[in-house]
C-alpha cells in the first residue's frame, strides 16, 4: 500500500484508506452526485476517527474481561455504549445469540459484567427497530412497547436479507 | 414504497429522510457474510463495499495494547461498521446539499453532517488537518504522486463545478485555477518531479483505481 508523506511532524496528512474506495462506498448513495476533495479528505480522516475510537473502546471491554484477543462481543459492547454510534450501528452487528467461535463459548464468570443479557439485547434492537417500521412519518413515536412485534409490515417480513428496491 | 418506511429517526428528532434508505436495507444483515445486497450498483464487486481490511487492521492496531490480538470476526465486524459510518456521514451530507439545492458535498457539509450525528469530538480534529490539508494545496510540489493524481482529478472537478454553480463558490478559486494551469493533465501520472518506491503492484492499483473512477460517470457529470 501507498504510503503518504509526513508534511510536519505536528500534523500528519496522510491518509490511511485508499481515497477511491471511500469515494466509490460514498456513491453507494444514488442521491451524491458529486464530492469535493475537501469533503472527500474530510470522509476519510473522520473515518479514521471513528475507528481508532471503536477499538480503543473494544480494546478497554476486552481488558475488563481479562482478554487479550479483541472478538465480536467487545466490538458491540463498545457500540453499546456509546449512543451516536449505537444509533446507527447496532442493527448493523451480528446478534449475540449467533456463536461468533465454536471454540470461544462465553465463560460464566464474565457473564455478570454483561448489563443486558442476549435476549434482552434483542428487545434493544427491535426497540429501535420499530419506530422506523411502523411510523415512517413520525419523528418521535408516542409509544414504544419493547416486547411488542410490529403488527404489519407490508414492505418488509422481517427479512435477513432485504429485498432490492430500485426506486429510479 | 419500502424507502419511505425505512426513514432514520436521530434522537434529536431529525429525519434524515429517504437517503438514508441504503444504510437501513444493509442493517438487516445479520451474518457479516451476508454481502448479496448489490441493488445500488450491481458492477461493484463485493470487496469494493468495504475499506481494505489491511488498512483496518492496521490502524486497529495501533491503539490496541501492545500485546492485544484482533480476531478476523472483529476485523470484518469493523470493516462493516466504518462503511456504514461512511454511508451515514454521506447520506446526512447530501440531504444538506439537496436543502439547499446544491449539487456537490463540500467540507462544510461533511462537518456538519458529522456535528448533526452527534461526533462533535472529530470537529476540531478535522479542521486541523483541513487547515493542513489546504496549506498542502498550495505546495503542489511536495504533494506525493497519488495524491497529486487524485487533486487534478477534483480540480477537473472543481473548474467543471464552477462553471454551471455559482452558489458552490469556493474562496480558493483562484488559487484552483492557477494550480490548474501550472499542474499536468489529471490521467497522466508523472514521477518526473516527485519519485516514490512505488511498486509495480501498487502502480496498477492506481491506474486500476482511476479506472474504476472512470466507470461511475456521474462524477465528472
Amino acid at each position: 500500500m501507498v504510503m503518504a508523506e509526513e508534511e510536519e511532524s505536528g500534523v500528519s496528512i496522510q491518509l490511511e484508506f485508499p481515497k477511491g474506495r471511500v469515494k466509490k462506498i460514498m456513491a453507494l448513495d444514488k442521491d451524491v452526485k458529486r464530492v469535493s476533495s475537501e469533503a472527500l479528505f474530510l470522509v476519510s480522516r473522520s473515518t479514521e476517527l471513528f475507528l481508532q475510537f471503536l477499538a480503543e473502546k473494544s480494546a478497554q471491554v476486552a481488558i475488563e474481561k481479562k482478554r487479550k484477543t479483541v472478538n465480536l462481543e467487545h466490538i458491540r459492547e463498545a457500540v453499546k455504549r456509546h449512543q451516536p454510534t449505537r444509533d446507527f450501528l447496532l442493527d448493523e452487528l451480528p446478534p449475540p445469540s449467533q456463536p461468533t467461535k465454536p471454540d470461544r463459548p462465553t465463560q460464566p464468570a464474565g457473564r455478570p459484567k454483561l448489563d443486558p443479557p442476549p435476549r434482552g439485547t434483542r428487545r434493544i434492537d427491535l426497540f429501535f427497530r420499530k419506530p422506523e417500521l411502523d411510523d415512517p412519518a413520525q419523528a418521535q413515536p408516542p409509544e414504544n412497547p419493547a416486547q411488542a412485534q410490529p403488527p404489519e409490515n407490508p414492505d418488509q417480513d422481517q427479512a435477513q436479507s432485504p429485498v432490492p428496491v430500485d426506486e429510479s | 414504497m419500502e424507502d419511505e418506511s425505512h426513514n432514520n429517526i436521530l434522537p434529536n428528532g431529525f429525519n434524515t429522510g429517504s437517503t438514508e434508505s441504503p444504510c437501513l436495507k444493509t442493517s438487516t444483515m445479520t451474518t457479516q457474510h451476508n454481502n448479496n445486497n448489490n441493488h445500488q450498483n450491481h458492477s461493484n464487486k463485493e470487496q469494493d463495499r468495504f475499506l481494505p481490511i489491511a488498512n483496518v487492521g492496521r490502524i486497529m492496531k495501533k491503539v490496541i495494547p501492545p500485546n492485544g490480538k484482533i480476531s478476523k470476526d472483529a476485523k470484518e465486524t469493523v470493516q462493516e461498521c466504518v462503511s456504514e459510518f461512511i454511508s451515514f456521514v454521506t447520506g446526512e451530507a447530501s440531504d444538506k446539499c439537496q436543502r439547499e439545492k446544491r449539487k456537490t458535498i463540500n467540507g462544510d457539509d461533511v462537518i456538519w453532517a458529522i456535528t448533526t450525528l452527534g461526533f462533535e469530538d472529530y470537529v476540531e480534529p478535522l479542521k486541523t488537518y483541513l487547515q493542513k490539508y489546504k496549506e498542502i494545496e498550495g505546495e503542489k510540489l511536495n504533494i506525493p504522486k497519488q495524491l497529486r493524481s487524485e487533486q487534478r482529478l477534483h480540480q477537473h472537478q472543481q473548474n467543471h463545478n464552477n462553471n454551471h454553480d455559482e452558489n458552490n463558490n469556493q474562496p480558493f478559486n483562484g488559487a484552483y485555477a492557477s494550480s490548474n494551469l501550472i499542474s499536468q493533465p489529471p490521467y497522466v501520472p508523472t514521477d518526473q518531479k516527485f519519485s516514490l518506491p512505488f511498486s509495480p503492484n501498487s502502480i496498477q492499483n492506481q491506474l486500476r483505481q482511476q479506472e474504476q473512477i472512470d466507470s461511475v460517470g456521474h462524477w465528472y457529470e
